[in-house]
């Protein structure tokens, strides 16, 4: 009789933290949309040029870039690690793409795979020094960014190569998606593939398990390795394939391309609301939302005229404000 | 005092009264509303209604420092070291004594020091790093911690027996009784009734965050405990219904194994359908061997064997492979994804039943949903709670959940480290169900546990570990846990009855 009851009453209150438990999920997620949703209103309503559709056009180029890059540096943090020689292999991808076509005359088909084979393999590298050799993944990828960097620099030299083949004319300039052109369609394409690559195979649950508990993850027999291995590499080609965006939409490789782009790319990640403590928590759509954010932002301070350095300590507050937010969200579990 | 969280009321009126000098119990089921209860007390949680008094004088306990300087101190089921931080250094958290400059490093070592020796610990260096030291002195850690408060007037134990041998529980009876003595109030909180009725001079027993009876000292039973807090009569006690027969294979087979210098030489066979303890004292090899033959630590040598065929896993992974499974007395670090669903929880190391095809590795949601319920359900776990986060799940339910994990996976070879640590009794008797169920289904269980009735009641056969080695074969039903008892010190010699 009492032991009745007390089936009862246990499922009342199992049903109820459930609803609990995703209305806090549903509220995550609408809260950043709200608040992307709130940036456009204030900016559309304070600036008559942002809502133009060739703002919305160059908002969506500019980030095309760093919300590739941003991809393989958000698996690699919900994963556990961090990526911060993704700017620098954008800056190589792209060298060894420029100097084979401009300075070698190869075909591009070659050059392409040339330059994502070297991206990958930097991949790779870091991949190998985090989950082989064990080092901690903010120092083995400091150590392969001076490598990249440094190699970059060395086919490049204090050369500005100029790549005017019509397929990266194309990219940025031909339009297929409403007026938005090849190179945004390729980053929707990616984030579209990889964010349900995360969701529905087993390699996204292994990420998302080694970024929540490698010790649990290890007792599970999930390939450590393996799977590290592969968010690295996976960094590596994204950077890679950001470096061909960045390419086709300057036309021209100079020494600074990509410099800092991993801290762009670990911020739309953070904006996007991915747990930054642990790894383990987080949506690589979100990551484009993040993306969004940063974008616009960035937009709307040019449009008002608004100096670099100024935009630069935004940016930050931004960041500081996107932690902050997950701190008190997942404090209060 | 009533707490109420979104969703549910977690504490509903409950009066406390733990008088100067004494022990008072605390028993409950996980989910009773034990650990609320703490955490206000603890200054973690401010309760919604009712006051808390000490020594007639209304207090608040509003943070945790606050707590501390009322005299309040708490020894947390989960452990809470800081594993990169030496044990002095953790001793003296947050009230780390300091010369004008910088942290006082010999203070810091003799308070340590005096800590550990008021507890009779002398086998723990200060100067080592906590991660460094087995799990079980990491509980003497913890409690030394409390002992280094000002004044402390009310002592908590969250359950801190649960990682400990006999030998270090009697040590900790001992230094319980001395502070009761000191005129110290305590709460000892504990799903061990046995030990609630040998310590404690009262106890308050709670279910669905009320208070359901309180109880003197020799005026209750085991028994009688296990009916209040299940609110039904007594399953206390667990009982084989079925026993495999006849000739058996033997599945895993330990040939002269060593794992490091903790484990010398261990036979040891586990057939299809038995379930096989291995008992010790803490330190006596248990978990190492568990750890060795699941894969998880290096410098092993001597032969592992399953079905007959010599296997040599380097990692888990491998084992795995050889339908080796392994659940940890660590559930928190080395079990749970915390942030992933129950579901996900379950499917986990099983993804490849569950995808479309070989070749095209996609999830199938239906399918993982199907089977990931029928498994949960064998492993009476609720289907609607598949859904939730594992981390909002009793400690119950997610070792049902791990459970499921392996039997997803069909896992042939299963060993448990302390299966039923933190667990409540409901669950308790659940998961030992289930482990017979899965000796009946084919598989061969090897459990490592300190808790000795647990293995006199699940068990086909003993194995008692001392100082790494094979120190008696005991079969269980015509063994004492005395005899269980000797043969961990290393006395007795191989009980007659012995067997495999």
């Amino acid at each position: 009789m009492s032991a009745e009851a007390t089936t009862i009453e246990a499922r009342v209150s199992t049903d109820r933290a459930l609803m609990v438990d995703r209305i806090r999920h549903l509220a995550e997620t609408l809260g950043i949309i709200a608040i992307a949703g709130a940036l456009v209103l204030a900016f559309g309503l304070t600036s008559s040029h942002f809502l133009d559709s060739a703002n919305v056009r160059n908002i969506f180029v500019q980030i095309s870039v760093v919300g590739v890059a941003a991809i393989g540096e958000t698996l690699v943090m919900l994963a556990g690690g961090l990526d911060l020689s993704v700017g620098s292999v954008v800056l190589l991808s792209e060298v060894i793409c420029a100097d084979l076509t401009a300075t070698h005359h190869l075909p591009l088909s070659v050059a392409l795979i040339a330059a994502l084979a070297a991206a990958g393999g930097i991949g790779a590298l870091n991949g190998v020094l985090v989950a082989v050799v064990g080092i901690e993944p903010i120092l083995a990828t400091l150590g392969t960014l001076l490598v990249a960097a440094g190699l970059a620099k060395l086919i490049l030299g204090l050369r500005y190569l100029q790549v005017d083949h019509p397929i990266f004319t194309d990219l940025a300039v031909t339009n297929v998606l409403f007026n938005l052109p090849i190179m945004v369609a390729v980053m929707l394409g990616l984030y579209l593939v990889v964010a349900f690559t995360m969701r529905a195979t087993p390699f996204g649950r292994a990420v998302y398990a080694i970024g929540g508990n490698r010790r649990a993850a290890r007792l599970s027999g999930l390939s450590l390795v393996g799977i590290t291995m592969g968010v690295y590499v996976i960094a590596g080609v994204l950077a890679g394939v950001a470096g061909f965006l960045n390419v086709a939409q300057i036309g021209l490789v100079s020494q600074n391309d990509g410099m800092g782009m991993e801290f762009q790319a670990i911020i739309a990640a953070l904006v996007g609301g991915l747990s930054v403590t642990s790894g383990g928590v987080g949506r690589v759509e979100r990551t484009l939302l993040g993306a969004l954010m940063v974008g616009m932002m960035t937009n709307y301070q040019t449009i008002k005229g608004i100096d670099p350095p100024f935009q630069q300590a935004f940016l930050g507050g931004l960041l500081l404000a996107a932690v902050v937010a997950d701190r008190a969200l997942r404090g209060r579990q | 005092m009533t707490k109420w969280f979104p969703g549910t009321l977690a504490l509903d009126d409950v009066d406390l009264v733990v008088e100067r000098g004494t022990i008072h119990g605390l028993v409950g089921e996980n989910g009773a509303g034990k650990s609320t209860l703490l955490k206000i007390l603890a200054g973690d949680y401010r309760p919604t209604a009712g006051r808390i008094e000490i020594e007639g004088h209304e207090v608040e306990v509003s943070t945790p420092r606050r707590a501390h300087e009322l005299g309040i101190g708490i020894v947390y089921q989960e452990l809470s070291l800081l594993t990169n931080l030496s044990v002095a250094h953790n001793i003296s958290l947050g009230s780390e004594p300091s010369t004008s400059l910088a942290v006082d490093e010999r203070r810091l070592a003799e308070i340590a020091s005096r800590a550990l020796a008021r507890m009779g610990v002398t086998t723990i260096d200060p100067a080592q790093k906590v991660g460094k030291i087995p799990l079980a002195e990491r509980q003497l850690v913890e409690i030394a911690r409390v002992l280094t408060l000002r004044q402390p007037r009310i002592l908590i134990f969250d359950e801190p027996t649960a990682a400990l041998g006999q030998a270090d529980v009697d040590r900790l009876f001992r230094i319980m009784q001395a502070l009761r003595d000191d005129g110290i109030g305590i709460i000892f909180v504990s799903h061990r009734y046995r030990e609630v009725l040998r310590i404690c001079d009262r106890a308050t027993v709670m279910r669905n965050g009320r208070v359901v009876g309180e109880v003197e000292r020799g005026e209750t039973s085991v028994e009688h405990l296990v009916e209040l807090t299940l609110g039904q009569k007594a399953a206390a006690a667990f009982h084989r219904t079925w026993r495999a027969g006849g000739e058996l294979e033997p599945l895993l087979e330990l040939r002269g194994l060593h794992v490091g210098v903790r484990v010398r030489g261990v036979d040891l066979v586990v057939r299809r359908g038995e379930i096989v303890s291995v008992c010790g004292l803490l330190g006596s090899g248990q978990n190492e061997l568990a750890r060795a033959v699941a894969g998880d630590v290096h410098d092993v040598s001597g032969e592992i064997l399953v079905k007959g065929r010599a296997v040599a896993a380097r990692s888990p992974r491998e084992a795995l492979g050889h339908g080796i499974a392994l659940i940890t007395e660590n559930r928190q670090e080395e079990g749970l994804f915390p942030d992933m669903r129950v579901r996900a929880n379950i499917s986990v190391s099983s993804l490849g039943r569950v995808v479309v095809s070989p070749l095209l590795r996609v999830i199938d949601a239906r399918k993982e949903r199907r089977i990931a319920s029928a498994v949960a359900q064998r492993t009476g776990i609720a289907p609607r709670a598949l859904s939730r986060h594992i981390r909002v799940l009793s400690g119950g339910n997610q070792q049902k959940s791990l459970l499921a994990r392996w039997l997803m996976r069909c896992a042939e070879v299963l060993v448990l480290i302390e299966p039923t640590r933190g667990v409540d009794v409901g669950a308790k008797l659940e998961i030992y169900r289930e482990l017979e169920q899965l000796a009946q289904a084919g598989a061969g269980i090897l459990v490592v546990s300190t808790d000795i009735p647990e293995t006199m009641a699940v068990s086909d056969r003993i194995v008692v570990l001392h100082q790494g080695r094979v120190a008696g074969v005991l079969d269980p039903r015509s063994s004492a846990e005395q005899d269980v008892l000797l043969a961990m010190q290393g006395g007795s010699a191989r009980a007659p009855e012995a067997v495999g």
